[in-house]
């Protein structure tokens, strides 16, 4: 497999979980660059010009509410999860639930191989 | 801080007016946060060529931009296929009515060769093709399923009852097959009826045919297999996968076109030639010799297509 296609495939991958990651940073208030050292915290690094539209986009859909404050002598743009999307982060986590725990299996070779000889 | 502002104002030039302020007014503050983390990890104010790294991390103003605001494209994936094909259909339309229209303009006397009638044929589609594209674009972009996201209603309505056999490759029609057929169809009705048509509305003699007179009597005589070869096509053009009633018709179409070049060739000379006016430019025997040589090349085309066609009947016989 070449450099490229690994990239797509990761970039198909992160994106769906992205989105869960930044729903669940955003049950606490915080502004775009909190938010990506947050993320970075957790060991998800994300670049700045995909985070930030992405944070916008999700405010557009109102999972998010957002305020213009002053902090630290700058205005900043604070979000935080609306009412809609705990709702949605609550049904988003558990289907993540449901998959991660049918996929683990099949991504285990040891595990998946003596079911497909019985098979 | 002058590079930011650069930066902030190349992404503002590729948003929508309304858009505008607000993005930037937010990317600004991201971007000066992460340039005080940076001074404040460095412990010094960072100088040009830092600032650029970052803004090159960040990505080009007019990426940064789309993911801002994705573009909304003027045709919904989903109905792409439906469009293409409607688009092949209108503009083969717009091409056999084209040649039509060209070559009525030629029967009625118009002074053109071959390279104009081309020409003609060639601009006058152009003209329509822009027209017709223009408005089939526009037709599906404001199409208010299409400007709505989710699946397309014509998907979710089918049944599978519906779906047609499997079937060979060699089954599926193309469009392109279907519109050549067409257009020869409706240009030799037309170079047949016309000087008759003529003479019907004008009540003069029929003397703007460039057949002779044998010629235009077997070509009438097989007109109505080239009806029957436009009612086969439209008939294709319905259902695209040829059937055995399908491939019968088109063996008894061809058969006709087939038996009509061979007999056009042997029947004597085809056009009627103005022999003194021409004989300065080519013998006119030679030519009507070379056009008889022509027809039976020709008359392999069809020949063909009944011995295709008869082997794929065979097949379905076996099946």
């Amino acid at each position: 497999m070449t450099t490229a296609q690994l990239d797509k495939m990761r970039l198909e991958l992160r994106r769906g979980v992205l989105v869960l990651a930044v729903l669940g940073s955003l049950r606490q208030r915080h502004y775009g660059y909190s938010l990506r050292r947050h993320l970075q915290d957790a060991g998800i690094d994300i670049d700045e010009g995909t985070l930030y539209p992405l944070v916008r986009r999700l405010a557009d859909q109102g999972l998010l509410e957002s305020e213009w404050q002053q902090g630290e002598g700058r205005e900043r743009r604070y979000y935080q999860l609306s009412e809609l999307g705990a709702e949605l982060l609550q049904q988003l986590t558990q289907e993540w639930s449901t998959l991660n725990n049918a996929l683990l299996p099949l991504l285990q070779p040891e595990q998946a191989k003596p079911t497909e000889e019985q098979g | 801080m002058d590079l930011v502002k650069r930066y902030i104002a190349a992404v503002q030039r590729e948003l929508p007016e309304q858009k505008r302020q607000e993005i930037g007014r937010e990317l600004n503050a991201n971007i000066m946060d992460e340039l005080d983390a940076l001074a404040e990890q460095q412990g010094s104010q960072l100088n040009e060529q830092q600032v650029a790294v970052v803004l090159k991390k960040m990505g080009h103003p007019t990426l940064v931009a789309r993911q801002f605001y994705p573009a909304v494209p003027l045709i919904p994936l989903q109905v792409m296929p439906l469009y293409k094909h409607t688009l092949f259909m209108v503009l083969g339309v717009l091409f056999v009515l084209q040649v039509v229209f060209v070559t009525k303009n030629w029967l009625a006397g118009a002074d053109m060769g071959l390279l104009l009638f081309i020409m003609g044929v060639a601009s006058g589609f152009i003209e329509d093709a822009v027209f017709g594209f223009t408005a089939i674009t526009l037709g599906f972009a404001l199409m208010p399923e299409n400007t709505q996201s989710g699946p397309c209603k014509g998907y979710s309505q089918w049944q599978p009852l519906e779906l047609p056999a499997v079937g060979e490759s060699w089954q599926h029609i193309s469009l392109s097959d279907i519109f050549s057929d067409l257009t020869t169809y409706a240009f030799l009705l037309l170079l047949i009826w016309f000087p008759l048509w003529q003479q019907y509305f004008s009540e003069a003699a029929t003397d703007g045919s460039v057949f002779s007179e044998h010629s235009l009597q077997l070509f009438m005589w097989f007109s109505p297999f080239i009806v029957l070869g436009v009612l086969s096509s439209l008939w294709q053009l319905r259902r695209r996968i040829w059937s055995r009633q399908s491939l019968t018709l088109n063996v008894l179409v061809n058969l006709a076109f087939f038996t009509m070049f061979l007999l056009l060739a042997a029947a004597g000379p085809l056009l009627q030639l103005d022999t003194e006016r021409w004989a300065v430019y080519f013998s006119p025997d030679t030519l009507q010799q070379s056009i008889r040589i022509g027809l039976v090349f020709f008359a392999l085309i069809p020949g063909y297509e009944v011995v295709r066609d008869v082997l794929r009947l065979r097949r379905f016989l076996k099946q």
